[in-house]
Protein backbone atom coordinates (compact mmCIF):
# COMPACT_ATOMS: atom_id res chain seq x y z
CA UNK A 1 0.00 0.00 0.00
CA UNK A 2 1.48 3.47 -0.91
CA UNK A 3 1.69 6.09 0.87
CA UNK A 4 -1.44 7.95 -0.14
CA UNK A 5 -4.19 5.54 0.25
CA UNK A 6 -2.81 4.94 3.17
CA UNK A 7 -3.10 8.87 4.26
CA UNK A 8 -6.80 8.59 2.86
CA UNK A 9 -8.01 5.56 4.72
CA UNK A 10 -6.21 6.71 7.75
CA UNK A 11 -8.22 10.42 7.80
CA UNK A 12 -11.28 11.37 10.20
CA UNK A 13 -14.51 11.59 8.99
CA UNK A 14 -15.25 13.69 11.41
CA UNK A 15 -12.97 16.49 12.65
CA UNK A 16 -14.04 19.09 15.09
CA UNK A 17 -11.65 22.28 15.33
CA UNK A 18 -11.70 24.70 18.04
CA UNK A 19 -15.67 24.31 18.15
CA UNK A 20 -17.61 26.75 20.59
CA UNK A 21 -21.10 27.67 21.49
CA UNK A 22 -22.83 30.94 22.71
CA UNK A 23 -26.44 30.74 22.94
CA UNK A 24 -27.29 34.58 23.16
CA UNK A 25 -30.49 35.26 25.07
CA UNK A 26 -32.42 38.80 25.81
CA UNK A 27 -30.01 40.14 28.10
CA UNK A 28 -27.52 37.33 28.90
CA UNK A 29 -24.79 35.22 26.78
CA UNK A 30 -24.80 31.53 27.86
CA UNK A 31 -21.19 29.51 26.68
CA UNK A 32 -22.29 25.78 25.95
CA UNK A 33 -19.24 24.61 24.25
CA UNK A 34 -15.78 26.21 24.74
CA UNK A 35 -12.76 25.27 22.43
CA UNK A 36 -14.02 21.79 21.93
CA UNK A 37 -11.38 19.82 19.58
CA UNK A 38 -11.86 16.11 18.60
CA UNK A 39 -12.10 13.67 15.39
CA UNK A 40 -13.76 10.58 14.97
CA UNK A 41 -12.63 7.92 12.43
CA UNK A 42 -14.29 5.95 9.91
CA UNK A 43 -16.31 3.32 11.53
CA UNK A 44 -15.66 4.31 14.88
CA UNK A 45 -18.22 4.15 17.55
CA UNK A 46 -18.41 6.99 20.02
CA UNK A 47 -20.76 8.10 22.91
CA UNK A 48 -21.04 11.49 24.31
CA UNK A 49 -21.58 11.53 28.03
CA UNK A 50 -22.07 14.00 30.94
CA UNK A 51 -23.99 15.73 33.32
CA UNK A 52 -27.01 17.53 32.00
CA UNK A 53 -26.59 20.86 30.71
CA UNK A 54 -22.93 19.51 29.30
CA UNK A 55 -23.35 20.29 26.03
CA UNK A 56 -23.71 16.72 24.72
CA UNK A 57 -27.19 17.63 22.46
CA UNK A 58 -25.83 20.70 21.23
CA UNK A 59 -22.69 19.49 20.72
CA UNK A 60 -24.78 16.51 18.46
CA UNK A 61 -26.85 19.25 16.62
CA UNK A 62 -23.89 21.03 15.53
CA UNK A 63 -22.82 17.72 13.95
CA UNK A 64 -25.76 17.15 12.46
CA UNK A 65 -25.71 20.92 11.32
CA UNK A 66 -28.99 21.95 12.57
CA UNK A 67 -26.96 25.36 14.33
CA UNK A 68 -23.87 26.67 13.30
CA UNK A 69 -21.40 27.15 15.45
CA UNK A 70 -20.16 30.33 17.32
CA UNK A 71 -16.63 29.78 16.83
CA UNK A 72 -14.37 27.18 14.92
CA UNK A 73 -15.42 24.79 12.75
CA UNK A 74 -15.76 21.00 11.76
CA UNK A 75 -14.84 19.31 9.13
CA UNK A 76 -16.92 16.74 7.38
CA UNK A 77 -14.27 14.07 5.40
CA UNK A 78 -12.24 17.52 5.17
CA UNK A 79 -15.10 19.82 3.95
CA UNK A 80 -16.74 22.69 6.62
CA UNK A 81 -20.67 21.55 7.26
CA UNK A 82 -22.58 23.97 6.45
CA UNK A 83 -25.72 22.78 6.79
CA UNK A 84 -28.23 18.91 7.69
CA UNK A 85 -27.52 16.31 4.58
CA UNK A 86 -28.45 13.02 4.50
CA UNK A 87 -24.64 11.90 4.64
CA UNK A 88 -25.03 12.74 8.68
CA UNK A 89 -28.13 11.20 10.02
CA UNK A 90 -29.99 12.13 13.50
CA UNK A 91 -31.71 9.73 15.27
CA UNK A 92 -34.00 11.85 17.90
CA UNK A 93 -34.82 11.29 20.81
CA UNK A 94 -38.25 11.64 20.48
CA UNK A 95 -40.43 10.10 18.41
CA UNK A 96 -40.11 12.18 15.18
CA UNK A 97 -41.65 9.98 12.71
CA UNK A 98 -44.63 11.18 9.92
CA UNK A 99 -47.51 10.43 11.87
CA UNK A 100 -49.71 10.35 8.42
CA UNK A 101 -46.86 7.94 6.63
CA UNK A 102 -46.99 3.96 7.24
CA UNK A 103 -43.65 2.55 8.90
CA UNK A 104 -42.86 2.04 4.63
CA UNK A 105 -43.47 4.82 3.30
CA UNK A 106 -42.01 6.60 6.56
CA UNK A 107 -38.66 4.48 5.48
CA UNK A 108 -39.40 5.08 2.08
CA UNK A 109 -39.53 8.79 2.63
CA UNK A 110 -36.32 9.82 2.32
CA UNK A 111 -35.54 7.64 -0.99
CA UNK A 112 -38.28 9.41 -2.80
CA UNK A 113 -35.90 12.26 -4.37
CA UNK A 114 -33.41 9.82 -5.40
CA UNK A 115 -32.80 8.77 -8.89
CA UNK A 116 -33.56 4.97 -8.57
CA UNK A 117 -36.26 2.66 -9.82
CA UNK A 118 -39.44 2.29 -7.77
CA UNK A 119 -38.22 -1.28 -7.87
CA UNK A 120 -34.78 -0.41 -6.09
CA UNK A 121 -36.30 1.70 -3.54
CA UNK A 122 -38.98 -0.89 -2.48
CA UNK A 123 -36.29 -3.30 -2.43
CA UNK A 124 -34.26 -1.67 -0.16
CA UNK A 125 -37.53 -0.42 2.41
CA UNK A 126 -37.88 -4.39 2.22
CA UNK A 127 -34.38 -4.80 3.29
CA UNK A 128 -34.06 -2.61 5.88
CA UNK A 129 -38.03 -3.10 7.46
CA UNK A 130 -36.20 -6.44 7.33
CA UNK A 131 -33.76 -5.84 9.30
CA UNK A 132 -35.10 -3.98 12.06
CA UNK A 133 -37.48 -6.67 12.30
CA UNK A 134 -40.67 -5.00 11.53
CA UNK A 135 -41.58 -6.53 8.44
CA UNK A 136 -44.82 -7.74 9.60
CA UNK A 137 -45.77 -3.81 11.06
CA UNK A 138 -45.23 -2.26 7.84
CA UNK A 139 -48.68 -0.91 6.86
CA UNK A 140 -49.32 0.27 10.55
CA UNK A 141 -49.26 4.00 11.53
CA UNK A 142 -46.75 5.00 13.72
CA UNK A 143 -49.16 5.74 16.25
CA UNK A 144 -50.34 1.82 16.40
CA UNK A 145 -46.43 0.98 17.04
CA UNK A 146 -44.34 0.79 20.46
CA UNK A 147 -41.95 3.36 21.49
CA UNK A 148 -39.20 1.01 20.87
CA UNK A 149 -40.54 -0.10 17.10
CA UNK A 150 -40.77 3.89 16.67
CA UNK A 151 -37.05 3.82 17.04
CA UNK A 152 -36.47 1.49 14.92
CA UNK A 153 -38.35 2.72 11.68
CA UNK A 154 -36.59 6.09 13.07
CA UNK A 155 -32.81 3.63 12.44
CA UNK A 156 -34.29 2.35 8.94
CA UNK A 157 -35.52 5.48 7.63
CA UNK A 158 -31.84 6.67 7.86
CA UNK A 159 -29.61 3.18 7.45
CA UNK A 160 -31.36 3.32 4.22
CA UNK A 161 -30.02 6.49 3.28
CA UNK A 162 -26.62 4.64 3.79
CA UNK A 163 -25.53 7.51 5.79
CA UNK A 164 -21.47 7.70 6.55
CA UNK A 165 -22.23 9.19 10.08
CA UNK A 166 -24.97 8.38 12.53
CA UNK A 167 -26.10 11.10 14.95
CA UNK A 168 -28.02 9.23 17.60
CA UNK A 169 -29.80 11.35 20.73
CA UNK A 170 -30.28 9.83 23.50
CA UNK A 171 -32.05 7.21 21.23
CA UNK A 172 -33.32 5.00 23.71
CA UNK A 173 -33.57 7.21 27.14
CA UNK A 174 -37.64 7.07 26.93
CA UNK A 175 -37.61 3.21 26.39
CA UNK A 176 -37.76 0.47 29.24
CA UNK A 177 -34.93 -0.86 30.56
CA UNK A 178 -35.82 -4.56 28.34
CA UNK A 179 -36.71 -2.73 25.10
CA UNK A 180 -33.61 -0.56 25.47
CA UNK A 181 -30.99 -3.36 25.79
CA UNK A 182 -32.77 -5.31 22.61
CA UNK A 183 -32.20 -1.94 21.00
CA UNK A 184 -28.40 -1.51 22.33
CA UNK A 185 -27.88 -5.26 20.77
CA UNK A 186 -29.55 -4.29 17.22
CA UNK A 187 -27.76 -1.35 16.95
CA UNK A 188 -24.20 -3.25 17.12
CA UNK A 189 -25.03 -5.99 14.91
CA UNK A 190 -26.52 -3.17 12.21
CA UNK A 191 -23.02 -1.44 12.93
CA UNK A 192 -21.12 -4.41 12.78
CA UNK A 193 -22.95 -5.21 9.22
CA UNK A 194 -22.83 -1.48 7.79
CA UNK A 195 -19.92 0.04 9.48
CA UNK A 196 -20.55 3.51 9.81
CA UNK A 197 -19.45 5.83 12.23
CA UNK A 198 -21.93 6.38 15.46
CA UNK A 199 -22.05 9.21 17.38
CA UNK A 200 -24.36 8.22 20.47
CA UNK A 201 -25.33 11.03 23.14
CA UNK A 202 -26.71 9.19 26.25
CA UNK A 203 -26.32 10.13 30.23
CA UNK A 204 -26.35 6.78 31.12
CA UNK A 205 -22.56 5.71 31.67
CA UNK A 206 -23.49 1.55 31.28
CA UNK A 207 -24.78 2.22 28.13
CA UNK A 208 -21.67 4.37 26.78
CA UNK A 209 -19.50 1.44 28.10
CA UNK A 210 -21.50 -1.27 26.34
CA UNK A 211 -21.80 0.11 22.96
CA UNK A 212 -18.68 2.61 21.99
CA UNK A 213 -15.17 2.58 21.24
CA UNK A 214 -14.64 5.61 22.52
CA UNK A 215 -16.28 7.50 25.26
CA UNK A 216 -16.41 11.04 25.69
CA UNK A 217 -17.10 12.76 28.89
CA UNK A 218 -17.89 16.15 28.86
CA UNK A 219 -17.79 18.58 31.79
CA UNK A 220 -19.97 21.47 32.80
CA UNK A 221 -19.04 25.22 32.12
CA UNK A 222 -20.27 27.49 34.81
CA UNK A 223 -19.26 31.00 33.83
CA UNK A 224 -15.96 31.63 32.10
CA UNK A 225 -14.37 28.59 33.84
CA UNK A 226 -14.11 25.46 32.28
CA UNK A 227 -14.70 23.16 35.54
CA UNK A 228 -14.29 20.02 34.27
CA UNK A 229 -12.06 19.56 30.30
CA UNK A 230 -13.74 16.91 28.31
CA UNK A 231 -11.60 13.35 28.14
CA UNK A 232 -12.05 10.32 25.86
CA UNK A 233 -12.28 7.25 27.61
CA UNK A 234 -10.81 4.01 25.42
CA UNK A 235 -13.39 0.79 25.51
CA UNK A 236 -10.58 -1.48 24.44
CA UNK A 237 -13.18 -4.40 26.06
CA UNK A 238 -14.25 -7.75 23.89
CA UNK A 239 -17.91 -7.33 22.30
CA UNK A 240 -20.56 -8.49 23.71
CA UNK A 241 -19.59 -7.13 26.97
CA UNK A 242 -20.82 -8.16 30.25
CA UNK A 243 -21.74 -5.73 32.44
CA UNK A 244 -20.98 -7.53 35.20
CA UNK A 245 -17.07 -8.15 35.13
CA UNK A 246 -14.83 -6.33 36.77
CA UNK A 247 -13.09 -4.30 33.33
CA UNK A 248 -16.58 -3.08 32.73
CA UNK A 249 -17.28 -1.24 36.45
CA UNK A 250 -13.87 -0.14 36.16
CA UNK A 251 -14.57 1.56 33.29
CA UNK A 252 -18.32 2.80 34.24
CA UNK A 253 -16.11 4.08 37.81
CA UNK A 254 -13.64 6.20 35.80
CA UNK A 255 -15.97 7.73 33.14
CA UNK A 256 -18.34 8.90 35.91
CA UNK A 257 -15.17 10.42 37.81
CA UNK A 258 -13.10 10.95 34.92
CA UNK A 259 -10.44 13.05 37.22
CA UNK A 260 -8.90 10.32 39.60
CA UNK B 1 -78.71 2.07 20.27
CA UNK B 2 -75.59 4.39 19.22
CA UNK B 3 -76.48 5.03 16.01
CA UNK B 4 -80.07 6.53 16.45
CA UNK B 5 -78.47 8.64 19.25
CA UNK B 6 -78.10 12.00 17.01
CA UNK B 7 -81.74 11.26 15.38
CA UNK B 8 -83.24 11.46 19.32
CA UNK B 9 -83.48 15.45 19.61
CA UNK B 10 -84.91 16.02 16.43
CA UNK B 11 -87.21 13.33 16.01
CA UNK B 12 -88.32 14.42 19.65
CA UNK B 13 -88.52 18.28 18.13
CA UNK B 14 -90.82 16.86 15.46
CA UNK B 15 -93.20 15.50 17.57
CA UNK B 16 -93.34 18.52 19.94
CA UNK B 17 -94.32 20.41 16.76
CA UNK B 18 -96.91 17.68 15.60
CA UNK B 19 -98.56 17.17 18.99
CA UNK B 20 -98.48 21.30 19.41
CA UNK B 21 -99.93 22.02 15.70
CA UNK B 22 -102.81 19.05 16.29
CA UNK B 23 -103.78 20.57 19.44
CA UNK B 24 -103.90 23.83 18.40
CA UNK B 25 -101.65 24.94 21.23
CA UNK B 26 -99.27 27.42 17.86
CA UNK B 27 -101.34 28.81 15.29
CA UNK B 28 -100.64 27.73 11.58
CA UNK B 29 -99.95 31.29 10.77
CA UNK B 30 -97.55 31.26 13.72
CA UNK B 31 -95.56 27.77 12.87
CA UNK B 32 -97.64 25.33 10.70
CA UNK B 33 -97.99 21.83 11.03
CA UNK B 34 -95.29 19.60 10.00
CA UNK B 35 -97.88 18.04 7.48
CA UNK B 36 -98.24 21.37 5.55
CA UNK B 37 -94.64 21.80 5.84
CA UNK B 38 -94.12 18.69 3.84
CA UNK B 39 -96.61 19.48 1.17
CA UNK B 40 -94.99 22.98 0.47
CA UNK B 41 -91.68 21.46 0.50
CA UNK B 42 -93.25 18.72 -2.04
CA UNK B 43 -94.69 21.44 -4.31
CA UNK B 44 -91.15 23.74 -3.65
CA UNK B 45 -88.91 20.40 -5.09
CA UNK B 46 -90.83 18.62 -7.22
CA UNK B 47 -94.29 20.85 -8.32
CA UNK B 48 -95.02 22.14 -11.56
CA UNK B 49 -95.85 25.93 -12.58
CA UNK B 50 -99.51 26.63 -11.52
CA UNK B 51 -99.38 25.41 -8.09
CA UNK B 52 -98.70 28.47 -6.86
CA UNK B 53 -95.19 30.63 -6.38
CA UNK B 54 -92.79 28.91 -4.86
CA UNK B 55 -93.43 25.66 -7.60
CA UNK B 56 -90.84 23.91 -9.19
CA UNK B 57 -87.90 26.25 -7.73
CA UNK B 58 -86.00 24.31 -5.77
CA UNK B 59 -83.50 23.47 -8.23
CA UNK B 60 -83.02 26.87 -9.69
CA UNK B 61 -82.60 28.14 -5.97
CA UNK B 62 -80.11 25.80 -4.85
CA UNK B 63 -78.13 26.06 -8.02
CA UNK B 64 -77.70 29.29 -7.47
CA UNK B 65 -77.18 29.04 -3.97
CA UNK B 66 -74.49 26.86 -4.33
CA UNK B 67 -72.92 28.50 -6.98
CA UNK B 68 -72.74 31.73 -4.86
CA UNK B 69 -71.22 29.52 -1.68
CA UNK B 70 -69.03 27.77 -3.78
CA UNK B 71 -67.09 31.20 -5.57
CA UNK B 72 -67.41 32.73 -1.98
CA UNK B 73 -65.94 29.67 -0.38
CA UNK B 74 -63.19 29.08 -2.64
CA UNK B 75 -61.76 32.63 -3.23
CA UNK B 76 -61.62 32.55 0.71
CA UNK B 77 -60.02 28.93 0.85
CA UNK B 78 -57.55 30.08 -1.67
CA UNK B 79 -56.20 33.19 -0.35
CA UNK B 80 -56.93 32.04 3.57
CA UNK B 81 -54.64 29.17 2.93
CA UNK B 82 -52.18 30.82 1.72
CA UNK B 83 -51.97 33.75 3.67
CA UNK B 84 -52.58 31.46 6.37
CA UNK B 85 -49.51 29.12 5.89
CA UNK B 86 -47.12 31.36 5.61
CA UNK B 87 -48.16 33.68 8.30
CA UNK B 88 -47.77 30.47 10.44
CA UNK B 89 -44.09 29.94 9.05
CA UNK B 90 -42.92 33.68 9.13
CA UNK B 91 -42.77 35.55 11.86
CA UNK B 92 -42.85 39.37 9.86
CA UNK B 93 -45.61 38.11 7.61
CA UNK B 94 -47.96 37.00 11.18
CA UNK B 95 -46.44 40.64 12.87
CA UNK B 96 -47.75 42.49 9.50
CA UNK B 97 -51.03 40.58 8.83
CA UNK B 98 -52.45 39.91 12.30
CA UNK B 99 -53.35 43.26 13.45
CA UNK B 100 -55.43 43.67 10.65
CA UNK B 101 -56.81 40.77 10.08
CA UNK B 102 -57.88 40.27 13.83
CA UNK B 103 -59.37 44.49 13.31
CA UNK B 104 -61.30 43.43 10.65
CA UNK B 105 -62.36 39.83 12.38
CA UNK B 106 -64.12 42.09 15.10
CA UNK B 107 -66.60 43.49 12.85
CA UNK B 108 -69.63 41.83 12.38
CA UNK B 109 -70.43 40.19 8.80
CA UNK B 110 -73.62 42.11 8.44
CA UNK B 111 -72.18 45.30 8.87
CA UNK B 112 -70.25 45.30 5.62
CA UNK B 113 -73.24 44.20 3.75
CA UNK B 114 -74.53 48.19 3.15
CA UNK B 115 -71.17 48.81 2.27
CA UNK B 116 -71.15 45.63 -0.12
CA UNK B 117 -74.66 47.08 -1.60
CA UNK B 118 -73.06 50.18 -2.89
CA UNK B 119 -69.71 48.79 -3.57
CA UNK B 120 -70.87 45.85 -6.24
CA UNK B 121 -75.06 46.48 -6.20
CA UNK B 122 -77.17 43.86 -5.67
CA UNK B 123 -76.55 39.83 -6.96
CA UNK B 124 -73.92 37.78 -7.32
CA UNK B 125 -70.53 39.98 -6.22
CA UNK B 126 -72.19 41.30 -3.28
CA UNK B 127 -73.30 37.58 -1.88
CA UNK B 128 -69.65 36.23 -2.79
CA UNK B 129 -68.00 39.12 -1.20
CA UNK B 130 -70.01 38.55 2.07
CA UNK B 131 -69.29 35.01 1.80
CA UNK B 132 -65.54 35.23 1.19
CA UNK B 133 -64.99 37.61 3.55
CA UNK B 134 -66.68 35.43 6.21
CA UNK B 135 -65.05 32.27 5.96
CA UNK B 136 -61.93 34.01 5.27
CA UNK B 137 -60.84 34.23 8.92
CA UNK B 138 -61.49 30.70 9.98
CA UNK B 139 -59.99 29.35 7.00
CA UNK B 140 -56.75 31.64 7.62
CA UNK B 141 -56.65 31.25 11.55
CA UNK B 142 -56.91 27.42 11.40
CA UNK B 143 -53.81 27.12 9.04
CA UNK B 144 -51.73 30.03 10.38
CA UNK B 145 -52.30 28.04 13.80
CA UNK B 146 -51.96 24.38 12.47
CA UNK B 147 -48.49 25.75 10.60
CA UNK B 148 -47.18 27.29 13.53
CA UNK B 149 -47.70 24.58 15.39
CA UNK B 150 -45.87 21.87 13.00
CA UNK B 151 -43.20 19.92 15.28
CA UNK B 152 -39.78 21.46 14.38
CA UNK B 153 -38.58 18.10 14.67
CA UNK B 154 -40.40 16.50 11.72
CA UNK B 155 -38.89 19.58 9.26
CA UNK B 156 -35.39 18.63 10.58
CA UNK B 157 -36.09 15.44 9.92
CA UNK B 158 -36.98 16.35 6.16
CA UNK B 159 -33.43 18.80 6.15
CA UNK B 160 -31.02 15.87 6.95
CA UNK B 161 -33.08 12.93 4.79
CA UNK B 162 -32.14 15.98 2.00
CA UNK B 163 -35.54 17.57 1.46
CA UNK B 164 -35.37 20.57 0.27
CA UNK B 165 -37.56 23.72 1.11
CA UNK B 166 -40.50 23.20 -2.07
CA UNK B 167 -40.67 19.73 -1.12
CA UNK B 168 -40.82 19.94 2.67
CA UNK B 169 -43.42 22.68 2.28
CA UNK B 170 -45.87 19.93 0.48
CA UNK B 171 -44.27 16.66 1.53
CA UNK B 172 -43.72 17.54 5.68
CA UNK B 173 -45.33 21.03 6.62
CA UNK B 174 -48.87 20.95 4.46
CA UNK B 175 -49.86 17.31 5.62
CA UNK B 176 -48.47 18.04 9.37
CA UNK B 177 -50.97 20.75 9.11
CA UNK B 178 -54.10 19.05 7.60
CA UNK B 179 -55.82 18.87 11.07
CA UNK B 180 -55.77 22.41 11.57
CA UNK B 181 -56.38 23.26 7.66
CA UNK B 182 -59.42 20.64 7.72
CA UNK B 183 -61.14 22.41 10.20
CA UNK B 184 -60.97 25.60 9.33
CA UNK B 185 -62.02 24.61 5.79
CA UNK B 186 -65.08 23.07 7.57
CA UNK B 187 -65.74 26.15 9.85
CA UNK B 188 -65.57 28.42 6.55
CA UNK B 189 -67.65 26.23 4.86
CA UNK B 190 -70.18 26.60 7.57
CA UNK B 191 -70.17 30.16 7.93
CA UNK B 192 -70.57 30.45 4.27
CA UNK B 193 -73.97 29.40 4.26
CA UNK B 194 -74.64 31.91 6.72
CA UNK B 195 -73.25 34.36 5.06
CA UNK B 196 -75.32 33.34 1.82
CA UNK B 197 -78.90 33.64 3.42
CA UNK B 198 -77.57 37.72 4.32
CA UNK B 199 -76.02 38.46 1.36
CA UNK B 200 -79.35 36.98 -0.54
CA UNK B 201 -81.52 38.67 1.96
CA UNK B 202 -80.01 41.54 -0.09
CA UNK B 203 -83.05 41.32 -2.51
CA UNK B 204 -81.94 38.59 -5.43
CA UNK B 205 -84.20 37.09 -7.69
CA UNK B 206 -83.18 33.34 -7.11
CA UNK B 207 -81.06 31.16 -4.07
CA UNK B 208 -82.24 29.54 -0.58
CA UNK B 209 -81.86 33.03 1.45
CA UNK B 210 -84.47 35.29 -1.72
CA UNK B 211 -86.81 32.65 -1.19
CA UNK B 212 -87.06 33.10 2.70
CA UNK B 213 -87.16 36.52 2.35
CA UNK B 214 -89.71 36.88 -0.61
CA UNK B 215 -92.14 34.05 1.90
CA UNK B 216 -91.63 36.32 4.64
CA UNK B 217 -93.49 39.40 2.88
CA UNK B 218 -95.83 36.96 1.06
CA UNK B 219 -96.35 36.09 4.98
CA UNK B 220 -95.90 31.97 3.76
CA UNK B 221 -94.29 31.12 7.15
CA UNK B 222 -94.73 27.16 5.93
CA UNK B 223 -92.05 28.43 2.89
CA UNK B 224 -90.24 29.92 5.13
CA UNK B 225 -89.66 26.93 7.15
CA UNK B 226 -88.68 24.47 4.58
CA UNK B 227 -86.15 27.20 3.76
CA UNK B 228 -84.49 26.90 6.83
CA UNK B 229 -84.85 23.14 7.03
CA UNK B 230 -83.52 22.78 3.26
CA UNK B 231 -80.65 25.02 4.21
CA UNK B 232 -79.44 22.83 7.16
CA UNK B 233 -79.82 20.06 5.37
CA UNK B 234 -77.31 21.66 2.36
CA UNK B 235 -75.14 22.65 5.19
CA UNK B 236 -75.09 19.78 6.53
CA UNK B 237 -74.27 17.63 3.44
CA UNK B 238 -72.02 20.38 1.93
CA UNK B 239 -69.61 19.33 5.43
CA UNK B 240 -69.99 15.56 4.86
CA UNK B 241 -69.03 16.38 1.11
CA UNK B 242 -66.24 18.31 2.04
CA UNK B 243 -64.72 16.50 5.01
CA UNK B 244 -64.79 13.16 2.54
CA UNK B 245 -63.35 15.01 -0.55
CA UNK B 246 -60.10 15.70 1.89
CA UNK B 247 -60.10 12.39 2.97
CA UNK B 248 -60.58 10.86 -0.70
CA UNK B 249 -57.87 13.43 -1.79
CA UNK B 250 -54.76 13.79 1.14
CA UNK B 251 -53.40 10.68 3.13
CA UNK B 252 -52.26 13.15 5.66
CA UNK B 253 -56.69 13.83 5.83
CA UNK B 254 -57.73 10.23 6.00
CA UNK B 255 -55.21 9.15 8.50
CA UNK B 256 -54.99 12.37 10.58
CA UNK B 257 -58.73 12.92 11.21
Amino acid sequence: MNVLSDAFVSSPVLDVQGLSKVFTGSSEQTPVLSGLNFQAWPGEFICITGQSGCGKSTLLKLLAGFIPPTAGRILFKGKSITGPGPDRCVVFQEDALFPWLTVAENIGFGLKGKALSAAEKQSRVNRFLDLVGLTEFKDYLPGEISGGMKQRVALARILVLSPEVLLMDEPFAALDARTREQMQNLLLSLWEQLKQTIIFVTHDVREAVTLSDRTMVMGRITGEAIITPIHLVPIPLERPRIQSSREFMELAAQINSPNK
Amino acid sequence: MYRILPWILPATALCGWGLASNLGWVPPYLLPSPGDILDTAGIYIFGTDGQGPYAGRFARDTLASLFRVGLGFGLATVCGLILGVWSGRVPAVARLLNTPVNGLRAVPGITWLPLAMVWFGIGLKTTVFLVALAAFFPIYLNAASGAAQVNPLLLQAGAMMGVDRIRGTFAILLPAAMPAIVTGLRLGLGISWAYLVLGELSGVPDGLGAVIMDARMLGRIDMIVVGIILIALMGQASDWLLKNALKFCFTSAARQI
